[in-house]
């Protein structure tokens, strides 16, 4: 990786330091409005809402916004070199290695919580309680009958547990390891390929569980139940189902090009709500990405503007 | 001489088989037989990642620099495309269309600009279309000089043909974070994976247009006193000029098809953007809706290039072509002036993309609800019968838990008399013999069982007597890099895949070609079909096919045998109809029947067709093991994507070569010499 040249580093430290004497999120220049800063748009309706909802609270600052699609895995090269400015929905559970290696690389830095309150675990399509009646509990997991439902010829004898693709990094074999039951974890492949066998099992009635998320735009097509999973026993914490996170990551040039930019991103912040009912906007109603956005902006200008005063006062 | 050599080869094969029983049957007491020994492993893809990461370190000046200086035109050309009101862009096309390649076609390309503008996809479609554009010229400049080299010194055109092969068989993913290193992010790096993937089909038709140039032209040449250079521009190429468009031709449908892999990295709002992203919410309507746009484009281009290479046979010549370009030059300034006068004309109305592809999503949950019954059925015939066995082999298949039943040692000899008698009905042809043998002893252990070494014998024995020791030094570097990186059942894993496909898509394709060939209506239907196949991004067919069959290997296998049957089904076609007139008359009047007539004159004589066919599919077939691994396999391709998710390009270099090796290997086993 190459490392950026960081000619205004000596300059910005100072401004740091002049900053925290003064205490807190306090003013800070715009910058360069000039050059557009270029926010990452990733392939899911979540991250695309997000980002437009960032960029227009930084247009309202002034700031001209550029969006572009990235891939997932790419936009990190994009990130490290400044080709991108930020990305602003980067989730912890579909990341694989390649995003703890570029922050430990220094070229981004990860500028705290979205604010989503996510879950993760092992769900399953709600018809499931009828076959194995235990359910939410995760002793049902162990009822033979159950594991027969779940059996494939991929999983022979055991029940199969659609897990995250291979590339994601997962737990839940640790746990089907640690807990004895009688599952085998198999890799889905991709997020399609994890949602297509959610809405045929839905279709279809046929039994299914899988290893998901929340919020996600599928679960306000499809009720799921969410397992009530085993005391985790590792003393390593990532062999635990927990919470993905979900941050905002920005390249490292970011806060000495664009100061203000810099605090309001820090601050800004969505909730699960809301972007589960904007989400349900564009993929059920079909209304423009750009047109719910600007509606959230219109309805919650309290919400934004004391982002935007905190970094520009 | 011949029938000694045949002996020997069945004398080494025999040894092979016997020594391949006493490996199953050691199998059991010898673990290293099983399972190639971990401690001899070496971190291949480690090494891999020290000597290239800084090789990839040096070079990322020359990249960024040169993907900035792709990054400028590739704005220009696109802001262009965009800023050309599309009713103006569709009407120059129509012109084009109508000159190049006849009424119908133009009426066929009006209407795709239309449904293009309809379903709300047109600035999308401008901006791969740009991409396109762009990369074509380095292509087909790189790739004719690359061929012109080839030609020029013979000594080079052996390892030209390896380096052409690589370029076309290694997968993009495999490379994609080594081209985002050095060239970074944006759509310059997606451009060079296209530009290396475009090159290869240039360079190959410049060598052969080259090569086939007639002496006489060659001999009227020099006895004009043309000096070497001038015998090449002004003999040579004119000549060679035709082979040169049907590189071109080619040259660009490569490139289209790259489209996806350059979305993948992104930064840049395209076709293949919304494919992916369609695929990612497993949503059919919009990535069909969007697929068809890619569909449409290809065929576009393909036809007017191929237009070019046959000289426009069916092309209306209204005007003389200068008057036509002054004309087309005309109707662009009037269109960049109206934009020009009225910036916010862009004339495009809100798309009906949206509540289509919502139809489109609900008819195909409906489908699969109603279809239930059969499907389900169906995938478990299909898994406990036929995928399941193959895996894990006769003996281990014979349990409670998959047929039903417990192995006895009578089954195992039923079994082994079986196989055996079947060998003994065809003693008289020892190969097929021989290869039922080898066929009963895999399906007894299971691919993914049959011992190592026995896997590595069948190669180099079948090297060895098809091309000789330069393969057997391939296949000799190939499965030791697989041994020793540790990749020997993803490898397995892919081999079987590959297998399977292809046989599938050469049983099914070919009678669907022999039908076609048969039959003119069969092969005006099929037509489209196998263009829509070939030209739809593969990602499409992924979701239904997720859908009816669930994860695994099964639904990977279906997704292949849609893509990698178009080859059979063309070639079988084109092979039994470029079948001599008069050879068929021939044995007509002797009496044939149609029947007779297929199967001793037609096929016989259609063979290097339909062989090139068959080496065609399993191209085809390699090429979407990586794409297939997006359904959860466990083969190659999802190494590669694991690859891709830990930013290691070691692992990626490896598993990539390890694909492409497989590829260059069937592909010059069946090339025989």
């Amino acid at each position: 990786m190459r490392k950026i040249s960081k000619p205004r580093a000596a300059t910005s430290a100072i401004a740091l330091a002049a900053m925290l004497a003064a205490g807190g999120a306090s003013a800070a220049e715009l910058g360069d409005v000039d050059t557009p800063i270029k926010l990452a748009v990733l392939e899911w309706t979540g991250a695309q809402l997000s980002t437009q909802l960032a960029g227009m609270v930084l247009t309202k600052a002034g700031y001209s916004v550029e969006y572009v699609p990235a891939g997932s895995f790419p936009q990190y090269s994009g990130l490290s070199d400044g080709t991108l400015s930020a990305t602003i929905e980067i989730w912890s559970n579909n990341v694989g290695d390649i995003y703890p290696r570029a922050l430990e690389a220094g070229d981004i830095e990860n500028i705290g919580s979205l604010g989503l309150e996510t879950r993760e675990g092992w769900a399953y399509p709600k018809f499931m309680e009828q076959i194995c009646p235990g359910l939410p509990d995760w002793t049902a997991l162990q009822d033979p009958a159950c594991v027969t439902a779940l059996t494939t010829t991929d999983t022979l004898p055991n029940g199969r547990l659609l897990d995250y693709p291979a590339d994601w990094g997962s737990r839940s074999g640790e746990i089907i390891a640690d807990n004895a039951l009688p599952l085998t974890a198999i890799p889905a492949g991709s997020e399609g390929a994890m949602l297509a066998e959610l809405r045929a099992a839905e279709a279809t009635q046929s039994p299914l569980l899988l290893m998901f998320w929340a919020p996600h735009h599928v679960l306000s097509e499809i009720k799921v139940g969410w397992v009530d999973m085993p005391p985790c026993t590792s003393d390593d914490p990532d062999d635990c189902i927990q919470p993905p996170e979900v941050e905002k990551v920005v390249w490292s040039g970011f806060k000495d090009k664009w100061p203000a930019g810099y605090e309001i991103l820090k601050q800004f912040q969505v909730m699960s709500p809301d972007q589960e009912r904007m989400m349900a906007a564009v993929l059920e109603k079909g209304d423009s990405l750009e047109d719910v956005a600007a509606g959230w902006i219109a309805e919650n200008q309290d919400v934004w503007q004391p982002w935007l005063d905190a970094a520009l006062d | 001489m011949m029938s000694r050599l045949r002996l020997s080869g069945t004398a080494l094969w025999s040894l092979a088989l016997f020594v391949c029983l006493a490996l199953v049957l050691l199998a059991p007491l010898l673990p290293w037989i099983a399972a190639f020994p971990r401690d001899l492993q070496l971190p291949l893809a480690d090494w891999a990642n020290l000597v290239l990461n800084p090789v990839f370190s040096t070079l990322q000046p020359l990249g960024r620099g040169f993907a900035s200086g792709i990054d400028i035109p590739l704005r220009w050309l696109r802001d262009f495309l965009l800023f050309v009101p599309w009713p103006a862009f569709a009407f120059l096309l129509f012109l084009v269309a109508l000159r190049m390649a006849g009424p119908g076609f133009a009426v066929f390309a009006m209407v795709t600009q239309i449904y293009i503008v309809a379903v709300g996809y047109w600035p999308q479609t401008m901006n791969t279309f740009a991409i396109v554009l762009l990369s074509l010229p380095p292509a087909i400049l790189i790739g004719f000089a690359l061929g012109a080299a080839g030609h020029r010194w013979p000594r080079l055109e052996g390892p030209l043909t390896a380096l052409l092969d690589l370029m076309q068989t290694f997968p993009a993913f495999a490379y994609l974070i080594p081209l985002l290193i050095v060239f970074g992010f944006g759509p310059a790096a997606g451009m060079i994976a296209s530009v290396i993937f475009a090159i290869p089909p240039m360079a190959r038709n410049t060598i052969v247009g080259l090569r086939e140039v007639p002496v006489v032209t060659l001999e009227a040449a020099v006895m004009s006193g043309a000096t070497p250079t001038q015998l090449f521009w002004t003999a040579k190429l004119p000549a060679a000029a035709r082979q040169l468009l049907v590189g071109v031709n080619q040259t660009t449908m490569a490139s289209l098809s790259m489209v996806i892999i350059v979305a993948i990295i992104g930064g840049f709002n395209d076709i293949g953007w919304e494919v992916l992203s369609a695929m990612r919410s497993a949503e059919l309507g919009r990535s069909l809706l969007a697929g068809v746009v890619i569909v449409a484009l290809a065929v576009t281009l393909d036809r007017i290039t191929r237009a070019l290479a046959t000289g426009s046979p069916n092309g209306v010549q209204l005007l003389p072509d200068r008057a036509l370009a002054a004309v087309l030059g005309v109707v662009l300034c009037l269109a960049v002036v109206l934009r020009l006068a009225l910036p916010g004309l862009d004339l495009l109305p809100p798309g009906v993309g949206f509540a289509t592809a919502k139809a489109l999503d609900a008819q195909l949950l409906d489908f699969v609800r109603w279809s239930d019954p059969v499907f389900s059925a169906l995938r478990d015939a299909l898994n406990y019968g036929v995928i399941l066995p193959l895996r894990i082999g006769f003996a281990a298949s014979a349990s409670p838990m998959v047929w039903g039943f417990t192995l006895q040692p009578w089954m195992i000899a039923v079994y082994c008399i079986a196989i055996a008698g079947t060998a003994l009905l065809l003693f008289r042809r020892p190969a097929w013999a021989l290869l039922a043998l080898f066929a009963g002893l895999v399906c007894y252990t299971g691919l993914a069982q049959f011992p190592w070494p026995c896997v590595v014998i069948i190669a180099l024995l079948g090297a060895a007597q098809v091309r000789g020791l330069g393969l057997v030094a391939v296949v000799l570097i190939a499965t030791l890099m697989i041994l020793l990186s540790g990749m020997w059942q993803p490898f397995v894993q892919s081999l079987y895949l590959t297998a399977i496909a292809v046989s599938i898509c050469v049983v099914i394709g070919g009678m669907i070609g022999i039908a076609a060939a048969e039959n003119d209506r069969v092969s005006r239907i099929v037509r489209p079909i196998s263009d829509t196949l070939q030209t739809l991004p593969q990602f499409v067919f992924l979701i239904p096919a997720l859908m009816l069959f669930r994860v695994g290997e099964f639904t990977a296998l279906i997704a292949i045998v849609l893509y990698a049957i178009v080859p059979p089904i063309r070639y079988v076609e084109h092979g039994l109809r470029g079948v001599p007139g008069h050879l068929t008359e021939a044995a007509v009047q002797m009496g044939a029947n149609r029947w007779q007539l297929l199967r001793d004159v037609k096929l016989p004589l259609a063979g290097p067709a339909i062989r090139l066919g068959i080496n065609q599919t399993i191209m085809y077939a390699i090429s979407m093991l990586v794409i297939a691994a997006l359904v959860g396999t466990r083969d190659l391709g999802q190494q590669v994507y694991v690859a891709l998710g830990n930013a290691n390009s070691g692992l990626g270099f490896v598993s990539g070569l390890s694909i492409a090796l497989l590829a260059i290997i069937a592909d010059r086993m069946l090339r025989k010499s």
